[in-house]
């Protein structure tokens, strides 16, 4: 059958929506207030065991010898796991591009601290740690590679030795007439960009609870897991099992931003469990090893970047040599977020011609996975950091030079010439409104009279395309072919009319579960708390990924639209062989199945759905008794990309522009956001309250990444960060109240008009606080051009300081 | 290394007799020997504030107290604050729902115990104290812009009904 996915509200079967796009609670919220939600860490099994693991102190040594024999005889330890035992029974992580993957244990030789070498099974954590302290391991200590000059190095130490080389990947893209346009410029303008490593820090840290069936040969692992369809996959590579023998349960998560998952402690704990008999094994990651080893460093890039400028302002042209510390590997996929910015390379701007040159370098650095935004915070820091300096150069307001470069709301879809297509927006409109909302004019005026006063005030107005609604087709040049990222629901009718919905994913913190029981309740035609929403483990969810490029809450609404069109279709079957008419002389309107001639003639969901599951003589032919309906959506309309990786990638362009005031103080270099006002356009908002929060969220990581957070290593390759007294993350202090309003373009093809909004205001404010801090040093002729802009950075370069 | 202690203490108005071990976490008896376990731990030094806790109704950090410290204590966690007949959520509890502040929701136990503390002893604080009260706790979800209003909106719905 023909399955109609709404692209616009007024298209439900509703006289009028009544939650879908208002800020309606959250179902998830009652047992999240009350403390009883079942993150991995309140699970415990019969007989379970606790993981500890001994982690490497050096960035890169030869592993010489280990000696176990005294955690072995500890009352309580079960069992140690060692390289030795990894090499017999696993492979390496599967990577992008492949090969540069490491063993969940090191095997041979260690590339990181804090990179596991030996772990243990015990019968608490406590006895787990005290067994870790006898372990003895020996080492060759080697020469780090430290940094990606080391690892371009002729004649550098090798971080895998059988690749022959620290480059992981090496190419550039050209779009357009890159040269022509940079010959005939009126103005080239050019600089070098630092963005020092950040991560995603969720409150939770990665935890696990592993079970190996001995008998059946099968795996089950409970987690905090963020795409578990992918996980189980990965895992059932790794181990070595069939797929379907690897089945996933996704506990709720503690926040993710990207790579909550665990791969490696996973592994660890499965293992330990085989070699335990088949006890299960819990792993609970702590802070200082998420912070030294987790999932979520990021972003370790050296920038060299330039646009070209006709004497008007024009933009035609935008060159970026990338060099991406990767760190030991690209186990975490950190490859696949240099290649993001392809998705919306030149931002709000109709430039004609760009060139991305792309180095992803391994070094001994811990390795990068995904973090919030996926690439395109620095990259868009970047261009909008040059769009100021031209527009220094210029002698031209900001806000002037973007407005007379922005694509034109007559142009979309407009194709950018990294390949993506634009589906919709206005940015003239976001501009205006944040100017008028932020007083634009008088925040100047109060610039002015505060440059006359020596204080150091800078104002930014930034602009950014957020691509929303990742698709594989994006990474292909990095190594990811595919095309179409799906995401299943399952929706079904009980006998008395309540609805469950069975999705692939659980609960993150975005606030999918209450969109899903919106969309579903506004098309039924019941009540919220008529829908429960649950997890389906992998051995029975359908096609799924979960949270990921700013899509779910896009992609859910689609799943459960297409679901629900098909239970439509159903419905009116069964109510046309009740009735003796034909299918399409009835509608489903307002929670009823009625005759669209009689509406008063009709039967409610329930009544169908209870007509179907008992009286199954009253069905037409080819009609099963069951009032259920899966569908699998993807983004419509996506294609291959060409050498030069330009495709139609990412379904969806919401666009903001964040207007931001800050003062830097002299004498300490800390930097105090007087006021911060955010315009964004993401197309239908399905649920206002998430959208805010997921601005006000991205905000507040934006102001760690461009001020506070580092991932510090010293010279030698060691981590200077393992707790929050290091890694310093934003506290209500720092976070600025932003103020907030929003235009609404829809999208014409995404479901209900919907765009991504997850991850517009993470690549947003770095880039706004930067060119902020900028304006206010101007006068001054200084430039700060590294991030985190933190005091001391800011106080160096104040006080004529150079270095760190 | 296993020297074992006998405690008492209360637990949200109930009574605990447990010998631990002296090196047990406040935070792990509670959620691993009481089995309470919205007392969250974040990050096991003191930092992230989302395990806290009332000792006595002051404000702690369960991870950095051992559990033989609160011999003798009157212990209140997240679990004490729903209505045990009814289920009702506590205002500062319904105040979160209905103002968003909470997105994972992992770190909100401690907010909600700190929020506790401070409406208990200032019911009506300004922006700024509210802000020097929540200071010690990290949040990476929201941007404490709806943790803020939730807490505004607590504090006016308890004074309401207190003038009532």
């Amino acid at each position: 059958m023909a399955i109609d996915i709404p692209t616009r509200t007024d298209q439900l079967p509703t006289s009028a929506t009544r939650f879908i796009g208002k800020a309606v609670n959250r179902i998830e919220d009652p047992a999240l207030v009350s403390g009883t939600v079942e993150f991995i860490d309140n699970l415990s099994l019969p007989g379970m065991l606790h993981c500890a693991i001994l982690r490497s102190p050096h960035p890169h040594a030869r592993i010489t010898a280990i000696d176990a024999s005294a955690a072995l005889e500890l009352p309580g330890v079960e069992a140690v796991l060692t390289g030795e035992d990894v090499e017999r029974w696993c492979d390496p992580c599967f990577t992008a591009p492949e090969g540069w993957g490491n063993y969940c244990l090191a095997v041979g030789k260690v590339r990181f601290v804090g990179e596991p070498v030996v772990a243990v099974a015990a019968s608490s954590r406590y006895i787990a740690e005290d067994a870790l302290e006898l372990i003895q391991v020996e080492y060759e200590v080697l020469d780090p590679v430290a940094n990606p000059d080391e690892a371009m190095a002729s004649g550098a130490p090798l971080v895998f030795e059988n690749r022959g080389t620290n480059v992981i990947q090496s190419r550039t893209y050209t779009w357009g007439e890159v040269d022509r346009v940079f010959a005939e410029a009126d103005r080239v303008v050019s600089r070098q960009f630092r963005w020092n490593r950040v991560g995603a820090n969720p409150t939770e840290t990665f935890g696990c609870i592993c079970q190996w069936d001995l008998a059946d040969n099968s795996l089950t692992c409970r987690g905090a897991y963020q795409t578990p369809r992918f996980m189980a996959i990965g895992r059932a590579a790794s181990l070595r099992l069939p797929a379907n023998k690897v089945k996933i349960i996704s506990h709720a998560q503690g926040g993710g931003f990207g790579g909550k998952g665990g791969p490696r402690g996973t592994d660890i704990a499965a293992l330990l469990s085989r070699k335990c008999d088949g006890r299960p094994v819990k792993y609970i990651e702590d802070r200082m090893e998420y912070l030294l080893a987790g999932g979520g460093q990021s972003w370790d890039r050296y920038y060299d970047a330039a646009i070209a400028l006709k004497a008007d302002g024009t933009v035609t042209g935008f060159k970026v040599r990338l060099v991406d510390d990767q760190g030991a590997g690209a186990e975490g996929y950190g490859t696949i977020s240099a290649a993001k910015p392809l998705a919306a390379f030149t931002g709000n701007y109709r430039i004609e011609a760009a060139f991305y040159d792309l180095t992803l370098v391994a070094t001994n650095r811990a390795p990068t996975y995904p973090y919030r935004g996926y690439g395109p915070p620095p990259h868009n820091l970047v261009l909008e950091s040059l769009m100021d300096v031209a527009a220094r150069e210029l002698a031209l307001d900001p806000a002037e030079l973007r407005r007379r470069n922005y694509i034109g709301p007559e142009q979309f879809p407009y194709t950018v010439p990294s390949g993506n297509e634009y589906d919709s927006g206005n940015y003239a409109a976001v501009l205006d409104r944040v100017l008028e909302l932020s007083d634009y004019k008088a925040l100047r005026e109060s610039q002015a009279k505060a440059r006359a006063e020596g204080r150091l005030v800078g104002i930014a107005v930034v602009s950014t395309v957020e691509p929303g609604v990742f698709d594989w087709n994006a990474y292909a040049t990095v190594g990811v072919p595919g095309v179409g990222v799906p995401e299943g629901v399952k929706v079904a009718v009980d006998v008395f009319g309540n609805i469950t919905v069975a999705i692939g994913f659980n609960l993150q913190g975005q606030g999918q579960f209450t969109v899903a029981a919106q969309v579903v309740a506004d098309y039924l035609g019941v009540e919220m708390n008529a829908v429960k929403v649950t997890t389906a483990s992998t051995d029975v969810a359908l096609p799924h990924f979960g949270q990921g490029g700013s899509r779910l809450g896009v992609a859910v609404t689609g799943a459960i639209l297409g679901a629900c069109d098909k239970l439509r279709q159903t419905f009116c079957r069964v109510v046309a062989h009740v009735m003796q008419t034909e299918p399409d002389q009835v509608e489903l309107m307002n929670g009823r199945l009625q005759l669209k001639a009689a509406p008063a003639h009709g039967m409610t969901i329930a009544e169908v759905a209870g007509l179907m599951l008992s009286r199954s003589d009253l069905l037409p032919p080819g009609v099963e008794p069951c009032p259920e309906a899966t569908f699998v959506w993807v983004s419509p309309n996506r294609n291959l990309p060409d050498d030069q990786g330009r495709c139609r990638s990412y379904l969806t362009a919401a666009a903001a522009t964040h207007v931001v005031q800050v003062e830097i103080d002299r004498d300490t270099g800390q930097v105090k956001i007087l006021g911060y006002y955010i315009v964004d356009d993401c197309g239908t908002r399905l649920n206002p309250a998430n959208v805010e929060g997921q601005l006000q969220g991205g905000v507040a990581q934006g102001v760690g990444a461009a001020l506070y957070e580092e991932y510090v290593y010293d010279p030698q390759c060691q981590p200077l960060v393992s707790t929050f007294v290091d890694y310093l993350m934003p506290t209500i202090h720092e976070v600025p109240m932003t103020v907030k309003d929003h235009i609404v373009t829809p999208s014409p093809i995404a479901p209900l008009g919907a765009k991504g909004c997850g991850e517009g205001a993470i690549h947003t404010t770095p880039a706004a606080l930067l060119c902020a801090i900028n304006d206010a040093l101007a006068p001054l002729g200084l430039e700060c051009r590294e991030t985190p802009a933190s005091p001391r950075r800011l106080w160096n370069l104040l006080h004529g300081q150079h270095g760190h | 290394m296993s020297t074992r202690k006998t405690i008492r203490l209360t637990v949200n108005g109930k009574p605990y007799e447990r010998e631990v071990e002296a090196r047990l976490t406040l935070a792990d008896f509670i959620r691993h020997e009481l089995h309470l376990g919205g007392t969250h731990v974040g990050c096991e030094h003191g930092i992230c504030g989302a395990c806290t806790i009332l000792i006595d109704g002051s404000s702690a950090r369960a991870c950095l107290t051992l559990a033989v410290q609160a011999d003798g204590a009157s212990i209140t966690t997240i679990e004490g604050l729903r209505n045990r007949e009814t289920g009702q959520l506590h205002p500062i509890q319904q105040a979160f729902v209905d103002a968003h502040g909470l997105q994972c929701g992992f770190c909100t136990p401690g907010f909600i115990m700190t929020t506790l503390e401070l409406l208990g002893e200032n019911p009506d604080p300004t922006d700024e104290e509210i802000k020097e009260a929540l200071g010690g706790n990290l949040c990476r979800c929201t941007g404490y812009q709806s943790i803020l209003d939730s807490v505004r909106l607590a504090a006016s719905r308890i004074n309401t009904a207190t003038a009532a």
